[in-house]
């Protein structure tokens, strides 16, 4: 089987005014399904760039990117976005929730886009048990919520599509330590399903639970 | 899939509830402007086109006025029109052009009249007809019947009721009746501003009568009116033209097609009802500005979220359409309530301005509110393109990244 996300020979250059950035400098690695990654490394080490290039939100300078074994360079803005609606689940560090939209409406989102017309709401529903949230909350909007809560329902979002892929980017990092646990134990619950999740982050606790760490330093891995 | 943008932009324009009734207030002003303009334009039209009366078949044959006239008064010399006359030379050559159209010759003259006994003096305008033209001219009685003889006279609608005239009541002409008496026959309809003669504020008599009375020859005639009911009014206008004033230099007629009179007007009452239209458009021009202003607001305070949505697998257009539906929903809202209140407009504007509001519940009335409501919801959604489509190519990792 193919690897879910291969990166050969990646660069990424920021062209500014005051001279090149190299973001990413020659990264290649391999993510297979099932596995549960940390990528780490100081600020400006280019991992939140990793990221976007991982999520298709970006496109490498040089170098290829293989999700679920389909070259990323080749592909309309079209076919990116159905790439990341279809395969690719997002959580962010400040949840990035629809404060128009209820809880149902946030997670049921991405599966509307998908399906283009009326929504499966007991998939909804059960996504949202599967991350344990009240279910006296699901009609509440995104706001009247806390932190903890709101990142349950990212997740769920997240999951809503059945992606082969969840990004997280500083899942935690908004979350006080207890919080940020229950969630990285939900997190290691769904690696236990069967989920593909990678983790950027800088904080070593949160690196503790997943079962292998890429370190990125000044654009390169490191180990 | 539209749903959930539909439903995302009626939520924003709800939180924004002040903004977006400002929006659909300019939008409402810009319809209601537009479609009371044209509305009051439209009246303004058919108010004159009610005081025409139908003599879009008629062409009218007069002295020709400018230098080297003709006739009595004006022999070979310029003179005003109303010494002017056409010959019975005249009158035969143009019957014969025309045929088998009418050729009517019409005498005018004023004068004093009373209406019963001791009534006061009135001076008025009096036509002699031949007789059995007179039905094909004055087509519409309002009561009574045709003159059947000589003595017999029909009055305009205005005149009657200015002066209490009814069918029997006798008018006596001249300052002290020197020209004789008539007995009223008939009322002539309202006939309003025409080309031929103006009948409502005058009498209408035999020509036998007329000649009789003021003494005027066959060579007295102040205008001809060919009714034409057989070919074009254009071709006889040209056919008269040719046969009258064959010298260039020194022309008999002048010669008036009511046809292309009336086109005319109509076409200087349609680049009036244009013009105040497109006043009216203006402030639908401003509308759009502020519609603009607002769209441009509205994606840059969501470009967080358009980031979001972005990221998680929203096309372009699905961004785009948002925004569209949410300058579509302030276009409509504002539009329709517009265009039900600028009939309420076109009625206060026709009011002050033109003294009626009979003509606002018209055909053409509707046609301007219409107007005025595809132009308030085009212009919302013009105005909206632009920032959607910007809102639709922001760089999904800036958008996520702004704060």
């Amino acid at each position: 089987m193919a690897p879910v996300i291969q990166f050969k020979d990646v660069v990424k250059i920021y062209p500014l005014k005051s001279g090149d950035v190299t973001a990413l400098d020659h990264i290649s690695f391999e993510v297979d399904h099932g596995e549960f990654i940390s990528i780490m490394g100081p600020s400006g080490s280019g991992k939140s760039t990793l990221l976007t290039m991982m999520g298709c939100l970006d496109t490498p300078t040089n170098g290829d990117i293989f999700i679920s074994g389909l070259r990323t360079r080749d592909m309309s803005d079209t076919e990116l976005t159905n790439l990341r609606r279809d395969r690719i689940g997002f959580i962010f560090q400040y949840f990035n929730l629809f404060p128009l939209l209820n809880i149902i409406e946030n997670v049921s989102f991405p599966q509307m886009l998908k399906s283009q017309k009326q929504v499966d709401e007991k998939k909804t529903i059960e996504k949202l048990r599967a991350v344990q949230l009240d279910e006296r909350l699901y009609t509440h909007t995104p706001l009247e919520l806390s932190g903890g809560q709101q990142q349950r329902v990212a997740i769920a979002r997240a999951l809503i599509n059945e992606p082969d892929i969840l990004l997280c980017d500083e899942p935690t990092g908004n979350l006080d330590s207890k919080t940020g646990a229950s969630i990285m134990d939900l997190m290691t619950d769904l690696h236990k399903n069967g989920s593909t999740i990678i983790v950027v982050t800088h904080d070593p606790h949160v690196a503790e639970y997943t079962e292998r760490t890429i370190r990125i330093v000044d654009g390169r891995i490191a180990s | 899939m539209s749903g959930i943008f539909w439903e995302i932009s009626k939520r924003n324009i709800r939180i924004h509830m002040l903004r977006s009734t400002l929006a659909m207030l300019g939008i409402l002003i810009g319809v209601v402007a537009i479609a009371s303009m044209g509305i009051l334009g439209n009246s303004m039209s058919l108010s004159i086109s009610s005081s025409l009366s139908s003599v879009g078949d008629s062409v009218i044959v007069t002295p020709y006025s400018g230098s080297g006239g003709m006739g009595p008064g004006g022999g070979g010399g310029g003179g005003s029109s109303s010494d002017l006359y056409l010959t019975d030379q005249n009158y035969q050559k143009i019957k014969r052009a025309v045929a088998p159209n009418v050729a009517i010759p019409v005498m005018q003259k004023s004068a004093h009249m009373k209406v019963g006994v001791g009534s006061d003096d009135i001076v008025a305008s009096m036509y002699g007809l031949p007789q059995d033209d007179i039905k094909d001219l004055l087509k519409d009685l309002e009561a009574g019947d045709y003159p059947s003889g000589n003595s017999a006279c029909l009055v305009g609608s205005t005149f009657a009721k200015d002066h209490n005239v009814k069918v029997g009541s006798r008018i006596t002409i001249g300052k002290d009746g020197e020209y004789g008496t008539l007995r009223v026959s008939g009322i002539i309809k309202e006939r309003g501003m025409s080309f031929d003669i103006s009948t409502d504020s005058a009498l209408v008599v035999t020509r036998d009568w007329f000649e009789n009375a003021f003494g005027t020859t066959d060579d007295e005639l102040n205008e001809v009116v060919v009714k034409v009911s057989d070919g074009d009014t254009a071709d006889v206008k040209t056919t008269i033209e040719k046969q009258l004033n064959r010298n260039t230099k020194d022309k008999t007629v002048s010669v008036t097609d009511s046809k292309a009179t009336l086109s005319s007007i109509y076409a200087t009452f349609g680049t009036v009802t244009t013009f105040v239209t497109a006043i009216g458009g203006i402030s639908m021009l401003v509308a759009g500005v502020s519609i603009f202003n607002i769209m441009m607001m509205s994606v840059n305070e969501r470009i967080k979220e358009i980031g979001i949505m972005r990221s998680i697998g929203t096309q372009k257009k699905e961004v785009m359409s948002m925004f569209i539906y949410e300058a579509a929903i302030i276009g409509v809202t504002g539009s329709l309530i517009g265009g039900l209140l600028s009939f309420g407009g076109g009625y206060l504007v026709s009011a002050m301005m033109l003294g009626t509001t009979e003509y606002i519940f018209t055909l053409a009335s509707l046609y301007y509110v219409v107007e005025g409501v595809s132009f308030g919801i085009l212009i919302c959604i013009v105005c909206a393109v632009y920032p959607a489509w910007q809102a639709a190519n922001l760089s999904p990792i800036d958008a996520l990244r702004h704060e």
